[in-house]
């Protein structure tokens, strides 16, 4: 069956995130008065770090059961965001993220154990994606640069490719591994032709336990309703988000079964794609080991 | 009439270091003299820490060890006699964190507590040619009773699709322990000469049940494993062949005389 492969050290899974970081990102998001789709793209991949490096953790360490990497992309081109990364290899281990995490201490409102609430100090990480874009590592490659005609570009369809490239070279090392799973962060407007034929050739690509699997976050300006994991496109705002919809796998049966008992809107064709909403459940649904225990909910 | 061989077998899931093992198993020193030199009973005790706590391999370690190193008293166990019990423990394991140097990814964690499974089995003479057992389990590592070459018992679950991957858990944490008392599994039984018991933590147990499922003897195969060196490759075997589950894998064996 696939999708069931062990993640392991040995045979790692894969997190590829694609950011659209295009001057349409600035702009504000519907519905969330004071919030640009920069700020909640941003809030989406740091959800989703946070709730893989937690996930790992063993206390004191990390568990390297994850590589991850980021894909900045803008009408200057493309470039990977985490230090000492490139186009080349864009991957960090589970670990390294965790490390290059910014902490920030923040009061927050938790149950004292007697009924009531106490406020307590927590560290709490950021990510800071947008400044290590404008401001790179030395350690970083160089970025592809486009030549774009600067003037608010997304190229959508270059940054498959280039996702595309980055995962031919990682499933043949870990060819028994979980498929790359790979997260497309965007307000859906590609400047470089439909990028739906990309998209399906990133999702032809596989390990021995399936084809990868290709995401889509849409964060729109859009004033609608959130929807997650729709199973079919009718329902959905606009051209855009129906073409993001069109590129995101169908979620396997093993996610679907985890995701029913998480009580997440989900159904037989459901598809890997948001509107406007919060895809961090989704880390959830990997099998990484024994989880908290069925009695304490 | 008292116990021939005791021997455990454990490995590491596949690409973790030995010492990350987050399965314990624990016996008495003295267990194989049971009926002789006044020793008068013989515990062993399976523990499996949930790999997605924080500082899991020092819980099972310990509740493992406070199986053999103070009674459980399983007439009428409830939740309050459980708590009790657990206590020390619970102290024990809290003693092993390093509170001031935990990062930011494991604090959380760190305090909602650590988690594992309990299986512990307590054997004592039952007249002059038999032997009585008795087991307790919280969670799914399972004990199979082998007679004639047969399976006669396993427990606590009895068959593979019982087992996935949000076992009932003991916390360290003992906020995060109400309503564990409901989901204590007790058995008892008796064993004659030449009986077998296998204790095995979930992904072996799981494979035991799968194999015997279709007809197998998967004891069999376990029983003859002569070394640790052969246990190792059988068990990269059956992971290689995803037949087992690559997780901590534990097996203690019993042979009654």
């Amino acid at each position: 069956m696939p999708y069931t492969a062990d993640i392991s050290r040995a045979n790692p899974a894969c997190l590829l995130f694609l950011l659209d970081q295009s001057g349409s990102m600035t702009e504000a998001l519907a519905g969330q008065p004071g919030q640009t789709k920069q700020g909640q793209s941003e809030q989406a991949i740091s959800g989703i770090l946070n709730a893989v490096a937690l996930r790992c953790s063993q206390g004191m360490e990390v568990r390297d059961y994850f590589h991850i990497g980021i894909i900045g992309y803008d009408n200057e081109g493309l470039q990977t965001i985490f230090p000492g990364t490139s186009i080349g290899n864009p991957f960090l281990p589970v670990s390294q993220v965790a490390e290059t995490a910014r902490v920030e201490q923040r009061q927050v409102r938790e149950p004292d154990g007697a009924g009531g609430l106490a406020t307590v100090t927590r560290n709490v990480p950021m990510w800071d994606f947008y400044f290590w874009s404008k401001n790179p590592h030395p350690g970083n490659g160089p970025t592809i640069d486009l030549l774009y005609d600067r003037l608010g570009g997304t190229p959508t369809c270059k940054t498959l490719d280039a996702a595309f490239d980055v995962l031919q070279r990682w499933i043949p090392q870990y060819p028994a591994s979980y498929p790359p799973m790979v997260i497309h962060v965007t307000d859906g407007e590609s400047s470089d032709g439909n990028p739906e034929r990309d998209a399906a050739r990133v999702r032809e690509l596989a390990t021995n336990d399936g084809n990868v699997l290709l995401f889509n976050v849409h964060l729109s300006d859009v004033a609608a309703m959130p929807i997650q994991y729709p199973d079919s496109e009718n329902s959905l705002p606009d051209r855009f988000a129906r073409s993001l919809f069109r590129m995101s796998s169908v979620l396997p049966d093993s996610i679907r079964g985890l995701a029913a008992t998480l009580d997440l809107p989900v159904r037989e064709n459901s598809r890997g794609f948001v509107f406007n909403a919060d895809m961090t459940a989704l880390v959830q649904f990997l099998d990484i080991g024994t989880r908290g225990p069925s009695n304490l909910h | 009439m008292g116990l021939r061989d005791l021997r455990a077998f454990w490995t590491s899931k596949a690409g973790n270091r030995p010492e990350e093992c987050e399965d314990a198993y624990a016996f008495d020193p003295w267990a194989c003299r049971l009926g002789s030199m006044g020793v008068d009973t013989a515990r062993i005790a399976v523990s499996d820490g949930a790999s997605e706590s924080a500082f899991a391999r020092s819980w099972s370690q310990v509740l493992s060890k406070a199986f053999i190193d103070r009674p459980l008293d399983l007439s009428g166990i409830g939740q309050d006699a459980l708590e009790s019990w657990l206590a020390p423990g619970q102290q024990a394991w809290n003693a092993t964190v390093p509170w001031d140097r935990i990062p930011w990814h494991g604090e959380a964690k760190a305090r909602a507590g650590a988690l594992a499974t309990l299986l512990g089995l307590t054997i004592s003479p039952a007249g002059p040619d038999g032997l009585s057992w008795q087991a307790v389990a919280i969670g799914d590592c399972c004990l199979f009773i082998v007679r004639d070459g047969e399976l006669l018992r396993s427990f606590p679950l009895e068959d593979a699709a019982q087992f996935n991957n949000t076992p009932v858990l003991i916390c360290s944490n003992p906020a995060n322990n109400r309503g564990l008392g409901d989901h204590v599994r007790q058995e008892r039984g008796e064993c004659v000469s030449g009986d077998f018991i296998l204790l095995a933590s979930d992904a072996l147990a799981c494979w035991m049940l799968e194999d015997h499922a279709g007809g197998g003897k998967p004891w069999d195969t376990l029983l003859a494993l002569d070394s640790h060196q052969a246990w190792e490759e059988w068990v990269q075997t059956q992971r290689q062949e995803r037949i087992m589950k690559n997780d901590d894998t534990t097996l203690v064996i019993v042979e009654v005389e």
